[in-house]
C-alpha cells in the first residue's frame, strides 16, 4: 500500500539522521535531568506536609517530570522541519507524487521511537535514585504509551506551527511561553488538592494533566483503569489532532 | 509538434500582488523552453503551479495531459523538478537522496539501484555517491540536485535557475546535461535571468515581465525583433575632462540623427542602436563625430542580444534591475 510504503521510506530517512546525530535526540531530556536533581532536593521537605500523597518528594515528581518528556522534545523536531524548508528538500518533496500524511506519520513515528527511549532513560535514571513502580513492566509500558501520545500531540503542533510560519522565533516564543503553564497548570509538580479553585479547571483543559493523573498511580499505587482510559481517550485524541493539524499545514505549504 | 504544457489565464495573486498574471503558454514536446526575465517578473510562481507546488489563484494549466488542480497526483508522476535551492538532504549521502525520491516515486528496488548507478554516471558524481551532501561543492550539490529530479525518467523536467551562481566551467557542464537529457527525448522547461543561457540552451524563450509574456520565440525570431544593429564605440581615456565633455557632445550629435534610436552610455563606452544596418551606420557616424572633433579610439559592430530584445519589449533594461546579469 502506497501510504505504507511512503511511512516507511521517510520513517527510515528520519531515523538514518538521527542515528548520524544522536545528540539532538537526548537534547529535550537534558533540561528535565538538572530538574530531577535539582527539585527533588529543593523540595525535599514538600513531602513532610500532612496530606501530601508519598513520603519523599522524588516519588512524586518522578513520575510528573518523565510526562514532561513530551513537552520538551517537539521543538527540535519543528527544527528539523525547518531545515527541510530552507533547504528546499520540502519543496521538492512535496512535487512527487508521495503521500502527505505518510510524511508527518513517518517523521512522527521516529520521534516517537526516540521519546520512548528518552523516557526509559529517564526512568532509569530515576529508578537508580530510588523510585519505583509498583506496576511493574506493565506499567512502563503503559507510561511510554500515554506519554508518547501526549508527545505526538504536541509534534503535530510544533511540525504546524513551523509549517505555516516558516520561521523559527514563533516556535522558539510559543515553546517557551508554553512549558510553564503547561506544567504549573498540571499536577507535575504538586497534588491537584494542594491547589486553588481555577488551576483545577485549567488542569481539566490541559493535556498534560491527563498524562499524570493516569501515570503517576502507575508509579505509585496501581491500576486505576478509569483514569487510564479517559487519559487514552483525551490523549488518543489530542495526538490525531497534532498530526491532522501538522498534514493540513502541510497541504497548504506552497501556497 | 505535440503541445506538452499549456497554460490558460495562468494566475496568481500573493495578498495584492499579481505575481503571475493571466499567462497563455504553450510548451511542445521536446523542447527545451526557456522562461526569461528578471528577479521578481514571475517565473519561480509559473513553475511552481505547473508542478502543482502551489495553487493558481485563477486560470488553469495542462501538463502532460493532466489538469494541474484536478489531477495533481498524475502530474507529480510524470514530472521533475528541480527548485532554486539545493532541495537535498545536507545529512543524508547523494545515493541516499536518489534512492529516497526514487522509493517516493514508486519503484521497486531493483529497477531503483540500476537507475541510481546509472544516473550517478550520468552526472558524474559515482565516486562520491557515498559521502554526505553537506560534503559536497556546489557544482556537485547542482548536479546531485537535478539529478533527484531525473531519477523516475520524467517526461517533463522544470528546472528553476538550473545554473543560479555557478561558475562558468560548471554552468557549460550543466548546460551539456540538459541537453543529453533533451536529446533522449525529455522535454525540459526552464527558468533563467542569464540572457546567455536562455540564447544558448533554450529552443523557444518567453520573455516575461511583470507576470506577463511580453515576447515569444526561438532566440533567433526575438533577436530579428530588433531591427538593426548595435554600434559601439569607445572613446580614448585620456584627460578625463576632455572625455567627460567629448563623451557628451557625441550623445547630442548622435541622438539627433533619423538612423539612431537610442543610446546608452558607460564610463567611455557609447552603444548606439541603429535603425539601418550597422555597416552603413558607421561611416557616417564617424563623419558626425570628426566634424565635432571627438577621437574614437575604437568601434564595434554588434548583432542585438536578448537583453536589447528586454529592452524593447519593457523600456528597461536587465542591467538597471540587479548587477549581475551576464
Amino acid at each position: 500500500m502506497k501510504f505504507l510504503h511512503d511511512v516507511w521510506y521517510t520513517f527510515l530517512r528520519h531515523l538514518r539522521n538521527d542515528l548520524r546525530e544522536p545528540v539532538w535526540m537526548f537534547f529535550g531530556m537534558i533540561q528535565p535531568l538538572i530538574w530531577l536533581l535539582l527539585f527533588t532536593q529543593l523540595f525535599q521537605n514538600v513531602a513532610a506536609v500532612p496530606g501530601f500523597p508519598t513520603s519523599s518528594y522524588i516519588e512524586f515528581f518522578a513520575p510528573g517530570l518523565i510526562v514532561m518528556l513530551a513537552v520538551f522534545g517537539p521543538a527540535y523536531a519543528g527544527f528539523e522541519v525547518l531545515s527541510d524548508i530552507y533547504h528546499g528538500v520540502l519543496e521538492k518533496t512535496l512535487v512527487t507524487p508521495v503521500n502527505r500524511y505518510a510524511l508527518i506519520t513517518g517523521s512522527a513515528i521516529n520521534w516517537a521511537l526516540g521519546l520512548a527511549l528518552r523516557v526509559l532513560i529517564v526512568f532509569s535514571i530515576a529508578y537508580a535514585m530510588g523510585v519505583e513502580v509498583v506496576t511493574g513492566f506493565g506499567g512502563v509500558l503503559l507510561t511510554i504509551l500515554i506519554v508518547t501520545l501526549l508527545g505526538l500531540g504536541f509534534f503535530g503542533l510544533s511540525n504546524a506551527l513551523i509549517l505555516v510560519t516558516k520561521s523559527e522565533t514563533p516556535l522558539v516564543v510559543t515553546a517557551n511561553l508554553a512549558t510553564m503553564p503547561l506544567m504549573f497548570l498540571s499536577s507535575v509538580m504538586a497534588p491537584s488538592e494542594f491547589t486553588p479553585e481555577w488551576i483545577r479547571i485549567a488542569m481539566k483543559l490541559n493535556p498534560v494533566n491527563y498524562a499524570v493523573e493516569a501515570v503517576r498511580p502507575l508509579f505509585l499505587s496501581g491500576f486505576d483503569w478509569t483514569k487510564i482510559l479517559v487519559s487514552l481517550t483525551v490523549l488518543g485524541i489530542f495526538s490525531t489532532l497534532g498530526i491532522t493539524t501538522a498534514t493540513l499545514a502541510l497541504r497548504k505549504f506552497g501556497e | 509538434m505535440k503541445t506538452i504544457v499549456e497554460t490558460f489565464d495562468l494566475t496568481k495573486v500573493y495578498k495584492k500582488i499579481v505575481a503571475v498574471d493571466r499567462l497563455n503558454l504553450n510548451v511542445k514536446k521536446g523542447e527545451i523552453f526557456g522562461l526569461l526575465g528578471p528577479n521578481g517578473a514571475g517565473k519561480t510562481t509559473t513553475i511552481r503551479m505547473l508542478t502543482t507546488y502551489t495553487r493558481p489563484t485563477s486560470g488553469s494549466a495542462v501538463v502532460g495531459g493532466y489538469d494541474i488542480i484536478r489531477e495533481a497526483r498524475k502530474v507529480r508522476q510524470i514530472i521533475g523538478y528541480s527548485a532554486q535551492e539545493s532541495g537535498v538532504d545536507q545529512n543524508a549521502t547523494g545515493r541516499e537522496n536518489l534512492m529516497l525520491f526514487g522509493r517516493y516515486h514508486g519503484m521497486d528496488t531493483i529497477t531503483l539501484k540500476a537507475r541510481v548507478k546509472e544516473i550517478l554516471e550520468l552526472v558524474d558524481l559515482t565516486e562520491a555517491a557515498g559521502r554526505l551532501v553537506k560534503t559536497y561543492s556546489s557544482g556537485m550539490r547542482k548536479r546531485l540536485e537535478i539529478a533527484t529530479a531525473l531519477i523516475h525518467e520524467p517526461e517533463i523536467l522544470f528546472l528553476d535557475e538550473p545554473t543560479l551562481g555557478l561558475d562558468v566551467q560548471t554552468r557549460v557542464n550543466i548546460w551539456n546535461y540538459i541537453r543529453e537529457l533533451n536529446k533522449n527525448g525529455t522535454t525540459i522547461i526552464l527558468t533563467t535571468h542569464y540572457l546567455e543561457e536562455a540564447d544558448k540552451l533554450c529552443d523557444r524563450v518567453a520573455i516575461i515581465d511583470l507576470g506577463k509574456v511580453v515576447a515569444l520565440g526561438t532566440p533567433k525570431e526575438l533577436k530579428s525583433k530588433v531591427k538593426g544593429d548595435v554600434v559601439s564605440l569607445v572613446l580614448p581615456l585620456k584627460e578625463l575632462e576632455k572625455l567627460k565633455l567629448n563623451m557628451a557632445k557625441a550623445e547630442e550629435t548622435l541622438e539627433k540623427q533619423p538612423f539612431v534610436k537610442e543610446i546608452r552610455s558607460t564610463n567611455n563606452r557609447l552603444n548606439v542602436y541603429v535603425n539601418e544596418k550597422g555597416e552603413r551606420a558607421i561611416p557616417e557616424i564617424l563623419r558626425l563625430l570628426e566634424k565635432e572633433r571627438v577621437d574614437v579610439e575604437s568601434i564595434t559592430l554588434s548583432r542585438p542580444s536578448l537583453d536589447d530584445v528586454f529592452l524593447m519589449c519593457t523600456g528597461r533594461t536587465f542591467h538597471n534591475h540587479e548587477g549581475e546579469t551576464r
